[in-house]
């Protein structure tokens, strides 16, 4: 199973499109400083305006390898067993298929059960109480990894918001810079 | 009512044996009164008999032979035992269905086991139990069949925290066994020698279900256990089972009813072809079919004989394409109930329209649920095209990743009568992907059209107008499923002050907030659940909701790391059993 160190958050884009350099060290010390302090929802929304340095509402814990949940936990909504089955019908190829648009068939195996490939992050937004888990290996574009985000929080109101991460280095890192893969 | 008095005084009388009632009002003596109750079956009406003074409470209770109770939690063993003394069949129902979706921790409870214990004393002569979502292990099931020896069918659905060797010990005790169920279950199968536990002199199967378990079974066993019981009306097997064997069996029960397949593909002789056709058209009485694990479009021509007295055909875990099941439905002319995978496309449900008239259910599931491409799967084409055909469709369970209103306003103009309209468009908060809009409308539609629509499933962006539509409209709903949807409080209110049959409602990941919860304080003891998980509700209005209103329980769960104010999920009931006395840590009852 891989595992790997990946932070994830949202950060309003009007800061991130001024050529904002996550990256620099500076931004650390107030990434720091910012979680230390807890903002409300409407506070981070006002301050958009007036701040320079970017709200990065810290988003991931930790890759919780589950077993049973791909995207949204418990969504769509198909029991377990079922799901068991999906999964069985990637495993096995299609025979003689005529049609190009069939399952694609999961490399890395599903079988034995554990859902190997699975990474699981833990989406918490600053101002909203409830964490959310995506498993990055059901997503296979920056877009709609950021669409099932926005629907899971509100989407109406986070229309201001774009999605950074930080990887294993450390280094602050704009969705979509790099390709998906 | 004081029970001790009652059955004091139903005693008496029955004792005197009396015909002379001492009851001016009422006529009949009791034993007239039990008679004529022990025809009514559905539990609803007993509920109203109950009702109507003490002699019917009681006849009421001294004839009820079926128990049925929807959430395990909402009474207690002890209470039931005192009322009903002559329970020969139950039906538990436990977990809340959210946990099917794995909203539900583990070790939760709902075990079976205290039920057990209390029916082993009070209802030595118990024939059947039905279980779902209840959670019981080996022991459980051991003890079922140790205690209870006129014991005779069993069905578990949707369970948990079995094994196969909790099969062993029901084959091997329970020598009356007629039926035997085992439906979608989280158990541990460690193989298949439980078939083989019957004893050689059992033949009074009419019901044998396995099909969910994978591992092999005795072939020799089971084709024995066939032959003998005559009986036997609904056979559904496993995978292990091949086309070969199925063939033989088939040949042993030309009477079965309801047919489960194995797995349907297997190279077979051009006489094992024959045979198997042969053996399938000698199933004159054959209605249901399921099973087609694998990829089974290469046999399907021998079902093809005993497709036209088909009435329900489970293709759900079969992955046909349009032209395949184009095939079958057009020999199967007398479907009602139809289920499929998604992978029939559009076109498949265009057969569908055209092949079945007296349609009445049809289930369209994912078989790809995770995967974003729109190219799987089917459309709102596909649903138009069932609609315009089948104009009897009453229920509709329809994965989808893409929909309009005006497809379903359409839809429900062809056919008013749904009862049951579960739609669920996979993407969170998906518009209508012509207009942009919102699927508000749909809806809308939906309410205003059905209006014998008791059960509905939300998905789409929805704004707080799809409840104000519901709450004016949908007058006959009972169940209600809410994800994703909803902009403020007033959408939750809306429901809550507008559906008078409202019974269960079950909500995840909406806008709605104490003032939505509490606007329904005196609503919940009419309904049997409500759930609301990851919404804006609070501990300290579930505590208040709680301190008004003693007869629900409010349970809350705790997300991990989440603030302490926060209620991530909450899950209210009526009960007259109290505070649950078996919760876990995590499960806090205020």
């Amino acid at each position: 199973m891989e595992e790997m160190e990946l932070q994830l958050k949202l950060a309003l884009s009007s800061n991130l499109d001024e050529g904002f350099d996550l990256n620099d060290h500076n931004e650390e010390q107030e990434y720091d400083r910012l979680m230390k302090k807890k903002r409300c929802f409407d506070e981070t929304f006002e301050e958009i305006k007036n701040v320079q340095v970017p709200r990065t509402l810290p988003l991931l814990d930790h890759i919780d390898l589950c077993e049973e949940e791909d995207g949204v936990v418990g969504w769509p909504p198909i029991n377990s067993w079922r799901k068991k089955i999906c999964h069985h019908y990637h495993h096995n190829s299609r025979r003689g298929c005529t049609t190009p648009t069939n399952y694609v068939t999961v490399k890395n195996g599903c079988g034995g059960g554990s859902r190997s490939n699975s990474m699981y992050v833990k989406v918490k937004m600053e101002g909203v109480g409830i964490a959310r888990k995506v498993d990055l290996s059901r997503h296979h574009s920056y877009q709609t990894l950021i669409d099932t985000l926005m629907a899971m929080f509100a989407n109406e109101k986070v229309q201001g918001y774009k999605l950074a991460y930080q990887d294993k280095e450390g280094d602050w890192l704009l969705a979509g810079d790099m390709p998906w893969g | 009512m004081d029970p001790k008095l009652k059955k004091t005084k139903n005693s008496s009388s029955n004792s005197a044996n009396s015909p002379d009632s001492t009851h001016s009002s009422f006529p009949f003596p009791d034993e007239v009164l039990e008679r004529v109750l022990s025809f009514l079956h559905s539990h609803k009406d007993r509920s109203s008999v109950s009702l109507v003074c003490k002699d019917w409470y009681n006849a009421e209770r001294w004839t009820r032979t079926k128990l049925f109770i929807g959430n395990c939690y909402s009474v207690s063993p002890e209470i039931v035992a005192r009322r009903f003394p002559r329970i020969k069949s139950v039906t538990l129902k436990g977990k809340p269905r959210f946990s099917d979706f794995n909203l539900v921790p583990q070790h939760w409870g709902a075990d079976v086991h205290s039920w057990l214990v209390v029916f082993a004393k009070v209802y030595p002569f118990l024939e059947e139990l039905r279980l779902k979502r209840m959670t019981l292990n080996d022991e459980s099931l051991k003890f079922l069949a140790t205690s209870f020896p006129g014991f005779k069918a069993l069905s578990l659905l949707s369970c948990e925290g079995f094994s196969t060797d909790g099969l062993k010990a029901i084959a091997t005790h329970c020598k009356n066994l007629t039926e035997l169920d085992i439906q979608e279950n989280g158990m541990d199968d460690l193989g298949g020698g439980w078939l083989s536990c019957f004893s050689e002199n059992c033949s009074s199967l009419e019901v044998l279900n396995f099909a969910s378990l994978n591992s092999e079974v005795s072939f020799d066993a089971l084709e024995k256990l066939v032959r003998r019981c005559k009986s036997l009306r609904i056979l559904k097997v496993n995978k292990s089972i091949t086309l070969d064997q199925l063939q033989q069996l088939l040949v042993l029960a030309p009477q079965l009813i309801e047919l489960g397949t194995g797995s349907f593909q297997q190279e077979l002789t051009p006489l094992q072809y024959e045979g198997l056709g042969i053996a399938f058209s000698n199933c004159k009485n054959l209605q249901t079919l399921s099973g087609f694990w694998e990829d089974t479009s290469l046999h399907l021509p021998v079902l093809y004989a005993a497709c036209p007295s088909l009435t329900f055909l489970n293709l759900s875990y079969a992955t046909l394409r349009s032209g395949e099941l184009a095939k079958i439905v057009a020999h199967s002319p007398n479907i009602r109930r139809l289920w499929v995978l998604d992978t029939v496309g559009d076109k498949g449900l265009e057969a569908v329209g055209s092949s079945c008239p007296f349609l009445e259910e049809l289930r369209v599931f994912p078989a790809d649920p995770f995967e974003q491409d729109l190219h799987h799967g089917v459309t709102e084409a596909g649903f138009l095209a069932v609609s315009h055909g089948c104009r009897k469709l009453h229920y509709v369970l329809y994965f989808c990743r893409q929909m309009t209103n005006a497809a379903v306003a359409t839809i429900v103009q062809n056919c008013p009568d749904f009862t049951h309209f579960r739609l669920c468009i996979m993407n969170p908060g998906e518009r209508d992907y012509l207009t942009n809009e919102p699927m508000d409308e749909a809806f809308g539609a939906v309410v205003k059209t059905c209006t014998n629509l008791q059960r509905l499933a939300l998905s789409g962006l929805l704004t707080d107008l799809t409840f104000e539509y519901i709450g004016k409209y949908a007058k006959n709903l009972e169940a209600l499923s809410v994800a994703f949807a909803g902009s403020s409080d007033g959408g939750m209110q809306c429901v809550l002050q507008g559906c008078p049959k409202l019974r269960k409602l079950e909500i995840r990941d909406c806008p709605f907030g104490n003032a939505a919860l509490l606007s329904g304080i005196e609503k919940y003891e009419t309904m049997r659940s409500l759930w609301m998980s990851a919404c804006n509700v609070t501990m300290s209005a579930c505590k208040l909701l709680a301190k008004e209103m003693p007869r629900l329980n409010v349970e809350v769960m705790r997300d991990e790391g989440s603030d302490e104010s926060q209620a991530d999920k909450v899950y209210i009931y009526r009960t007259v059993a109290g505070p649950r006395r078996d919760a876990p840590p995590f499960v806090v009852t205020l």
